[in-house]
């Protein structure tokens, strides 16, 4: 870590903890982003005309062009330029590897050997070398050769098909699946890259350096498990039957609201919080069976209520109850939440353009040493420009 | 060690020696336990008779109307019971921790305090353990207290709001919100474990399930904070089109497609035997597929119709474009591809008819043995080696403290 970010960084979790990353995809960027927010110094390998995520959208208005997932994911991270396959980019990837402790890295199978990518070759000159590739489907298996974006591997994973459940598919039940939005299962697969480059690294003083093989559609898969433990169970779950009993999304006054009761005494708060109608009197009521059985019925009285309230009113009032509800929040409402603020979710980050901007900082906390960006987003090949390579 | 556990040990596997006293319960906190239990940590599980976790009670919410037989987050795990209202079973508690390298927790905030079983507390047990809290709103904050599950860490984070077709509702979240959760809580602790092995020290990681929600918008949440307005897409993408979800020759069957460039738009299109498409100028780029892309969505849904969806995924991928079925659970369990990776196996016990199960979240060329192991552990199974190896107590003394409920 160069100059005075050594001092900053010193106390994280990963501090020290070298890693090269060489991503086309959300998913090992993402990967690398994890480990940059903990304090590891993540060096991005750019062809020279910049990551491709550099100009994924969504783009931000005004200024030059920047994009916002790039600005995202590229936070806390250097850059530098290293053309592959090319004789000088060989030379700059082996010059960075040589005192990286992990490769994050989603080139194709098929491209990897031209690019002197290719795990054996790589685990014989950098033999303490965790490198961790992460693919769509993976590198090894019949479908490794297999292209996909998102969308696609939402769907291979599952969860794409059981989507939207509730009220959206009560609403429109004849349109297609729908996905989640941006890059869930791509982030599903970099969280997982990055969980098996550091258990990979915590086994080097037994193991030595290896080779990962990580699969977007398997970490999406994996994060879907309870659906394949359903199938196990006699249960083949659609979107149109996945939805809870009773409970779910619900339209109040001004705006949406999950609301979800489990438990006999959450039971016993939303009827608190419904006025306790006469309804609810009903003795059969008590039984959690029965009201799974009457789950429509229950739903139709809740949205009746729901329509008449406030969505701040009723989140507020459920909560003191007891009653698991929450606001569905617009993206606004998350940067300039009050909780958020209070546990410093944000941090600053500069654009490459100059521009200060705020990125998610990580979504976890180390309470004993707390978090922060080393830098913001990088510019192209901006560490080549900063540090000079006699000064590494 | 007990005979017992040889079937638990992952000699060989990257985690391998590390040890987890778990308390955490549902699903969030238990896959991030699990997903180490897979990478050879040992996992112990507390639970008791008087709050055993969800999964061996029904779950009618669910429509589950009895005991699960099989639960993949619990699966690889040692269980022991711990009646914790008795002061006696929490200075066990502290004891196991005192062994253990991991704490996890997932109750809400205050209760392991309340407990005698708080940060400061387990500190105190083992000076460098690495605890894990994980909740739905985190530890501090003004909705700390708030109370949780998935569908509500997706409303609270923004995915919600984000994700759903562009003129109806938010959508709700389901238990991916809570492995994603897990997933990155897993990762959280290992790199702590890395903190810990340079400096000796303690750590507590603090886990807000709805702020991994927020991380999975966090391109919309850099939009927001510069003053602009992020809109749901749907299903759409502003960089691809065609790029979405198209029914094909059989109901409910259908193709997933994503078109990246202009090159890709002429294979497709000739792919699917529309050489004139190829050649229309009115598609010739994305920005003019992008400003037709009704249209377009509607001229391949009439390619796609009278065709088979699995038949035409293998072909355009062999033409290199990226398309996928919309896969049901039953095609994922069936799937060569996540058999011969080995990320879906087939688990069985006595009772427990063959079935599918997700398997090692990660190859790995070097180390073994990462996997399931064993799978859902009877309450108590595992008192013989936790609380009589490990712990020391001999079998006069846990007749007592069963006998007085401590172990129940």
């Amino acid at each position: 870590m160069p100059g005075s970010d050594a001092a900053a960084g010193a106390e994280l979790p990963l501090a020290g903890c070298r890693v090269v990353e060489r991503s086309r995809t959300p998913a090992a960027a993402y990967a690398g982003r994890l480990l940059a927010a903990m304090g590891a110094d993540v060096l991005m390998l750019e062809p020279a005309a910049g990551s491709p995520l550099r100009a994924a959208p969504p783009l931000l208005a005004g200024g030059m062009p920047v994009s916002a997932l790039f600005a995202y994911l590229a936070a806390g991270k250097r850059s530098r330029v290293c053309e592959l396959p090319s004789p000088g980019g060989h030379e700059a990837l082996h010059a960075a590897l040589a005192d990286a402790d992990i490769l994050i890295d989603d080139t194709p199978v098929a491209e990897r050997e031209a690019c002197g990518l290719a795990p054996p070759a790589l685990a014989r000159r950098f033999p303490k070398l965790v490198h961790v590739s992460v693919l769509p489907f993976g590198d090894s298996g019949p479908k490794r050769d297999w292209q996909a974006e998102e969308l696609n591997l939402l769907h291979a994973s599952g969860e794409g098909f059981l989507l939207p459940n509730g009220l959206s598919n009560e609403r429109f039940p004849e349109r297609a699946p729908l996905k989640i939005y941006g890059h869930f299962a791509g982030y599903q697969g970099g969280c997982m890259a990055a969980l098996a480059a550091l258990s990979a690294w915590w086994a080097l003083p037994a193991a030595g350096g290896q080779h990962v093989d990580v699969s977007v559609q398997d970490a999406a898969l994996a994060v879907g498990a309870f659906a394949l433990q359903r199938l196990g169970d006699g249960s083949l779950e659609h979107r149109a039957t996945r939805r809870f009993r009773y409970g779910g999304v619900f339209q109040a006054a001004d705006g949406f609201i999950e609301l979800l009761t489990l438990e006999d005494r959450q039971w016993d708060g939303l009827v608190d919080l419904l006025g306790r109608p006469d309804w609810s009197a009903d003795p059969a009521l008590r039984d959690p069976l029965e009201r799974s059985r009457r789950g429509d019925e229950i739903n139709h009285r809740v949205r009746e209520w729901m329509r008449q309230h406030r969505v701040d009113d009723i989140v507020r009032r459920a909560q003191e109850l007891g009653v698991p509800a929450a606001k569905y929040r617009s993206p606004a409402d998350v940067v300039h939440g009050a909780h958020e603020r209070a546990r410093g979710l944000f941090a600053p980050a500069a654009l490459p353009d100059g521009r200060p901007a705020e990125v998610l900082l990580a979504p976890f906390q180390f309470r004993a040493s707390p978090l922060a960006l080393a830098r913001g987003v990088p510019a192209l090949d901006e560490s080549r420009q900063a540090v000079p390579e006699t000064a590494r | 060690m007990n005979p017992s556990l040889a079937a638990v040990g992952a000699a060989g596997a990257p985690l391998a020696g590390v040890r987890i006293a778990d308390f955490t319960i549902h699903a969030a906190g238990p896959f991030a336990t699990h997903l180490l239990s897979q990478l050879g940590a040992e996992c112990i599980k507390v639970e008791s008779k008087a709050r055993p976790d969800a999964f061996r009670k029904p779950h009618a919410v669910y429509g589950r109307m009895a005991a699960a037989t099989f639960d993949q987050v619990s699966a690889n795990k040692l269980s022991v019971r711990l009646n914790l209202k008795l002061p006696e079973a929490v200075a066990l508690a502290r004891r196991l921790v005192a062994v253990s390298d991991v704490a996890a927790e997932s109750f809400r905030p205050g209760v392991m305090q309340r407990l005698g079983l708080g940060f400061d507390a387990l500190r105190e047990a083992r000076p460098d353990i690495v605890m894990l809290s994980l909740s739905s709103s985190g530890q501090s904050g003004p909705d700390s207290h708030f109370a949780g599950y998935a569908p509500l860490f997706g409303a609270w984070g923004g995915l919600g709001w984000m994700s759903g077709y562009p003129d109806g509702p938010p959508v709700e979240m389901r238990h991916v919100m809570d492995h994603s959760a897990g997933l990155h809580a897993a990762l959280a602790l290992v790199a702590a474990l890395h903190q810990r092995r340079r400096t000796g020290r303690a750590q507590h990681i603090d886990l807000a399930a709805r702020e991994v929600a927020s991380a999975m918008v966090g391109d919309a949440l850099v939009q927001s904070a510069l003053g602009e307005s992020p809109q749901r897409p749907g299903n759409g993408d502003p960089s691809m089109a065609p790029h979405g979800v198209y029914p094909t020759d059989k109901p409910d069957r259908w193709l997933t497609l994503a078109v990246r460039d202009d090159a890709q738009w002429r294979t497709f299109a000739r792919a699917l035997d529309q050489p004139g498409a190829a050649q229309d100028e009115r598609y010739a780029t994305t920005a003019a597929r992008l400003a037709r892309r009704d249209e377009l969505d509607a001229l391949v849904a009439g390619w796609l119709a009278g065709r088979d969806a699995d038949a035409a995924a293998a072909l355009l991928q062999r033409a290199g474009v990226c398309a996928h079925v919309s896969w049901n659970l039953q095609d994922i369990a069936d799937d060569p591809h996540l058999r011969a990776r080995g990320a879906v196996t087939e688990v069985s016990a006595p009772g427990i008819p063959p079935r599918p199960a997700v398997g090692a979240p990660a190859r790995f060329s070097v180390s073994s043995g990462c996997g399931i192991r064993r799978l859902t552990p009877a309450l108590g199974e595992d008192e013989d080696y936790v609380f009589g190896e490990l712990l020391g107590l001999s079998r006069a003394q846990r007749d007592d403290l069963e006998a007085r409920q401590v172990i129940y």
